[in-house]
């Protein structure tokens, strides 16, 4: 591991200490800037896929170990019906899936055309949001969806998209003084595998 | 797939489902660990928002002043400076005295606490309050405000907790109505971003008789909240086909807040106490 990839964790680390002050905004849904996805999604189009799997689990591990409720408690006689909340450890999974998306456009990026990979973030954060919300209905039950949830979500997501170009710039700025080319090596399939 | 990225792959679904078999002790553990150790940059975060919120204000009560300078004399632009200032003490002082009056009349032994950060997930109804395991805040213990329940300690830290506000659909609370034999179950409505939040009473009878503007309190069964704490009052009445459900209208104001009451099971008067408290949570 090289001292660039050191950096992106730390950068990572930093982005979730910068996400303690973003408040949720309440004129527009409870909206906030996710600045820990943001980090991340940044991060995955300027890594190799192993790494892009590393820092999912660590986003994701942060995320759930500040997210993630406790059990309903009290007696059961009378609590028969607890309310069911989301596992520690679903955000991993989801931000992998999200880091997955983000690498489909790294050939893209390198070409210099950062502005889709800044589009493509805020693409990520609204299937981010997207599916959790999905997933917390399918755990709790009756399917809802009000529109105060859409607005909340695509707010969000275009709030930090505006920040993407930011991240992109600092993971730049790191990438060049580490001396790090990123190179595109994702998922793509080599013919000695298949002869 | 080259082999590195398969061991990678390997490794990352080997973490992941690591991570989702966790008990909820080890969970609560990690949590734990996780925010003694953003601890201060939450505090310092809070104290961030305070001085920006108080700058806006500031500015926003300068344009203001700066207006009526023009219309008014100077002598009287003090004099209202004055009054404000004073107004601003009265009502910081029948606030406190509240909080204090409450204090001391509650039955049980309560912990005053500041609201520091306010909804720090997407979708949970959660605010962070600056006590945590060391004075004495365990998790599930109530959380009170003179106006009536606020919710639950979910997450308790070193220095701060996370508090699962009543207004959230996971809180669950065993609740009755006042002036009848109804009982059933509070709790929030999954999604109430748009005006004010409003909870959902289930269980009740289908038949019951049942009009708005009757009082909701707590039952004080169940284990986690004590008896006859005020929850709102009744809004409409829907009888369903095996039970009937209400809106209740919340008697705290969740945007308003900012001291909260934790119901601690004993007060934590000296130093050794307080001391024994944050050793027997690092050793839990």
């Amino acid at each position: 591991m090289s001292k660039y990839h050191f950096s992106i964790i730390l950068l990572i680390l930093a982005a979730c200490m910068v996400q303690q002050f973003s408040p949720a905004i309440p004129t527009l849904f409870g909206a906030r800037v996710l600045i820990l996805p943001l980090v991340f999604l940044c991060c995955c189009v300027c890594v190799d896929f192993a790494s892009m799997l590393l820092l999912a689990f660590i986003c994701g591990f942060l995320w759930d170990a500040q997210h993630t409720l406790g059990a309903q408690g009290g007696d059961p006689a009378i609590y028969a019906d607890p309310v069911e909340s989301l596992r520690f450890g679903y955000s991993i999974i989801l931000y992998a899936m999200m880091g997955l998306l983000m690498q489909f456009v790294q050939p893209i990026f390198r070409k210099a055309k950062w502005h889709t990979s800044a589009i493509l973030a805020g693409v990520g954060i609204f299937s981010y949001l997207f599916a959790e919300y999905l997933l917390l209905n399918f755990v709790r039950g009756d399917f809802t969806f009000p529109p105060s949830v859409l607005y909340r979500i695509y707010l969000s997501s275009a709030l930090t998209m505006f920040f993407s170009p930011l991240v992109f710039w600092i993971i730049s700025q790191l990438a060049s003084s580490y001396h790090y080319s990123i190179r595109y090596e994702g998922l793509r399939q080599k013919h000695r595998y298949i002869d | 797939m080259k082999p590195q990225n398969l061991i990678a792959l390997l490794l990352f679904i080997v973490g992941a489902v690591w991570a989702l078999t966790r008990s909820e002790r080890t969970v609560r553990n990690i949590q734990s660990t996780y925010y003694s150790a953003i601890s201060p940059f939450l505090k310092s975060g809070a104290s961030i928002e305070t001085k920006a919120s108080e700058f806006i204000q500031e500015v926003e009560h300068s344009k203001k002043w700066e207006m009526k300078y023009k219309l008014a004399k100077e002598e009287l632009d003090q004099r209202r400076m004055e009054v404000a200032h004073l107004r601003k003490l009265e009502a910081e002082n029948t606030h406190l005295n509240q909080a204090l009056k409450f204090q001391k009349n509650v039955p049980f032994h309560v912990i005053a606490a500041k609201i520091i950060r306010r909804q720090p997930s997407t979708w949970w109804h959660t605010v962070t309050i600056d006590r945590g395991d060391k004075h004495g805040v365990g998790v599930q213990l109530p959380v009170l405000s003179p106006e009536g329940l606020v919710g639950k300690i979910d997450a308790p830290s070193k220095d701060t907790s996370t508090v699962i506000l009543l207004t959230d659909e996971k809180c669950q609370v065993s609740a009755k109505i006042d002036g009848t034999p109804e009982a059933g179950i509070i709790s929030g409505l999954r999604d109430t971003a748009e005006g004010s939040p409003h909870l959902l009473l289930r269980f009740l009878s289908k038949d019951a008789n049942i009009k708005p503007g009757m009082l909701v309190f707590t039952t004080g069964r169940g284990g986690l909240f004590p008896a006859d704490i005020l929850l709102g009052t009744i809004k409409t009445f829907e009888p369903g086909p095996l039970f009937g459900e209400a809106i209740v209208e919340p008697a705290v104001d969740f945007k308003a807040l900012k001291t909260v009451f934790v119901k601690i099971p004993k007060p934590l008067t000296s130093i050794g106490e307080i001391g024994a408290a944050t050793a027997n949570s690092t050793n839990q």
